[in-house]
């Protein structure tokens, strides 16, 4: 088996030179800002979009950048999130009229535990697998939630999904949803940054690289995986609390294993090694459907091109081509340095 | 709905012949793996254009040469030798750079190719579902009418079980392979060009799909979207028999096979739902398969 990957150099920033992900960071926070400014509907649109899978690919990485495990099941607790607040709306809907916005918020706020949750007993299981295994126990477990969700139709609606979630007066504004989604998004990934900083953030990059050694020194190694993969369903539920809002209705679709490979492309695409490669990964990915599709019916041709050509020719990812392209600079002005493969 | 012993009988054909396709199709994935770590998903999507091909070869030859079922041999013949030639082509461009990466690269890899090929397969056959009818009476069987297709089907999956692990345990190349799935570097050691036997494997295990697809094609009607679901049900047979393990393959086809067969009949919406309750079952209790042996870790 090629995982656990092999030990690779520790990759601590050199002194003196600043960190990609908070070059691009601070060079996205106002892009996203100034989204509004472009003409018409539909950027905005596209924007929130890319926000929300943005978020959800960011806390995919969180288990396969940081802990070095595929999650191939990580759309479950998307779903379960989207599900948890749809299902609240549309119990208030039908109970008051109209959801209000303590109700509103209570919805959002309710994804988080219950991704959480499920997240954990889910977790549970699969924290004692690692490799081809963890992703395979991870996938089964997300099908099967898919195909529960899928077959309740008394409580999830089914195949149906839910439908017309319309959320209070001030959020059924584009541009007012659009930067609520960025405020939700902004301080979700300066929490993740914290955690990405931390010593608990360090323990993840140790379990990657020698899960053994971790154990030497006194790490509880599952204890470690399991707290990362329930803070990843978390902030997986947060995502999708956002999207039934935005879309107005939820599906089972939201669980399958399709969406996590959604997760996984925008993470390999923009760069699993950078905090904020899946960010990136989403404004490709999302942004190239959103346009398009508009002039082609041949969209999966279309990214499956793009994919080849990322897994060919820019392994590491977009930001990797980026920061290989610096560091080329670098040497050149400095005269030294070694080529090292990054991982956050 | 009534279970007496002729319905169930029925569905015990239908389940077995489904197993016989996952095993053909994940006989080749599970080898595959075995050997080369590669994780194939395109697998069921080159299934797929099998499929297509065969139906487009038999419509020639039934256009050309008058109509006979029997032209279903050579289609299905042609359709595997153009696929074995196709996974071989993939395998040397593109699979080759891939074994030193990480799991989720080769995944992301084989994805694409299920985008591209699916796009082209509705690019050149279109959007519609495709069959092949045979023109064959309906045999009675314990009072009641099965189509004796069935046994054929049934007849080649077990034949193909047969001859894989005939060809795996008894041949030169076939122990070749198998040393390779312990130890690739002992093999090449020993001077076997390992380059010239992933490529064969590779090829191998997209024509053993190739050929089901062609076998299926007059029972199972192949369309866009097929190959999704396969591609994961697939994964289940793999994981549930032990990656590597032909005898193990087969036995977990015939599980997902049969079990499947039975639950649509008790709980239509709900049968892959229990597949997968089986697989999680499994992987929590036995990671490596019922047949498999941890043997990389």
């Amino acid at each position: 088996m090629a995982m656990p990957a092999p030990a690779k150099e520790t990759t601590a920033k050199p002194p003196g030179q600043p960190d990609l992900s908070l070059c691009v960071g601070l060079f996205l926070a106002p892009a996203f800002f100034l989204v509004p400014l472009l003409p018409g509907e539909y950027p905005v649109y596209v924007a929130t979009e890319i926000l929300i899978l943005g978020l959800f690919a960011m806390s995919f990485n969180l288990i396969y950048g940081y802990m070095g495990q595929i999650s191939f099941g990580h759309a479950a607790y998307f779903g379960l999130g989207a599900y948890a607040t749809a299902l609240l709306m549309q119990y208030l809907q039908q109970e008051t009229g109209a959801v209000g916005y303590f109700g509103f918020f209570l919805s959002m706020l309710i994804a988080v535990p219950v991704s959480a949750l499920g997240a954990l007993i889910i977790g549970f299981f699969i924290v004692r697998l690692t490799g081809i295994y963890f992703a395979m126990l991870s996938l089964a477990f997300g099908e099967l939630l898919f195909y529960i969700v899928f077959s309740w139709y008394s409580f999830t609606k089914g195949d149906d999904g839910i439908q017309g979630l319309l959320p209070p007066a001030f959020f059924r504004d584009v541009y007012n949803f659009y930067y609520f989604t960025l405020i939700v998004v902004a301080c979700a990934l300066l929490v993740m940054w914290r955690i990405s900083r931390s010593p608990f953030g360090y323990t993840l990059r140790m379990l990657r690289e020698n899960a053994q050694r971790a154990a030497f020194v006194g790490i509880n190694v599952r204890l470690t995986m399991l707290v990362n993969f329930v803070l990843a369903g978390a902030f997986a539920g947060l995502a999708g609390s956002l999207w039934g809002p935005f879309q107005r209705s939820v599906s089972p679709a939201l669980l399958g294993w399709h969406e996590s490979g959604l997760a996984i492309f925008m993470s390999l695409i923009g760069g699993a090694g950078y905090f904020i490669g899946p960010v990136v990964g989403s404004i490709v990915y999302t942004g190239l459907y959103a346009y398009v599709t508009r002039f082609t019916d041949y969209w999966p041709l279309t990214i499956g091109v793009i994919i080849l050509a990322v897994v060919l020719f820019a392994p590491g990812g977009l930001l990797s081509l980026l920061d290989n392209a610096l560091r080329r600079l670098r040497e050149k002005r400095d005269g030294d340095g070694e080529r090292r493969e990054r991982k956050p | 709905m009534v279970y007496d012993l002729t319905s169930l009988l029925i569905q015990l054909l239908s389940g077995l012949s489904r197993a016989m396709m996952l095993f053909l199709l994940a006989s080749g994935l599970s080898l595959i793996f075995g050997v080369m770590n590669i994780l194939n998903f395109a697998h069921a999507t080159l299934w797929m254009l099998a499929g297509y091909l065969t139906y487009t070869l038999f419509q020639f030859f039934t256009a050309t040469m008058g109509e006979s079922g029997w032209w279903l041999l050579p289609s299905t013949f042609l359709a595997t030798a153009a696929l074995f030639a196709l996974g071989c082509l993939i395998e040397f461009v593109l699979i080759r750079r891939m074994y030193d990466r990480e799991l989720p690269e080769q995944l992301l890899l084989t994805f694409a190719l299920i985008l591209i090929i699916g796009d082209v397969i509705k690019m050149i056959w279109g959007v519609d579902n495709l069959r092949i009818y045979m023109p064959i009476e309906p045999m009675e069987f314990f009072d009641s009418f099965v189509n004796p297709y069935s046994f054929v089907v049934i007849g080649v999956g077990v034949a193909v079980a047969a001859g894989l692990w005939w060809f795996l345990h008894h041949t030169r190349y076939g122990k070749t392979i198998r040393a390779a799935v312990h130890s690739r570097e002992m093999v090449s050691a020993l001077g076997i060009r390992i380059g010239a036997m992933y490529t064969a494997v590779f090829g191998l295990g997209v024509a053993v799909a190739a050929m089901s697809a062609g076998v299926f094609l007059p029972i199972v009607p192949i369309g866009l979207g097929i190959d999704m679901d396969l591609i994961v049900q697939c994964f289940a047979v793999v994981v549930i028999g032990g990656f590597g393990s032909i005898l193990g393959t087969f036995v977990a086809s015939i599980i997902v096979g049969v079990v499947y067969s039975f639950s649509v009949l008790i709980w239509p919406d709900g049968a892959l739902a229990i597949i997968f309750v089986i697989l999680v079952a499994v992987l929590i209790w036995r990671p490596w398969g019922l047949f498999g042996t941890e043997l990389r870790s």
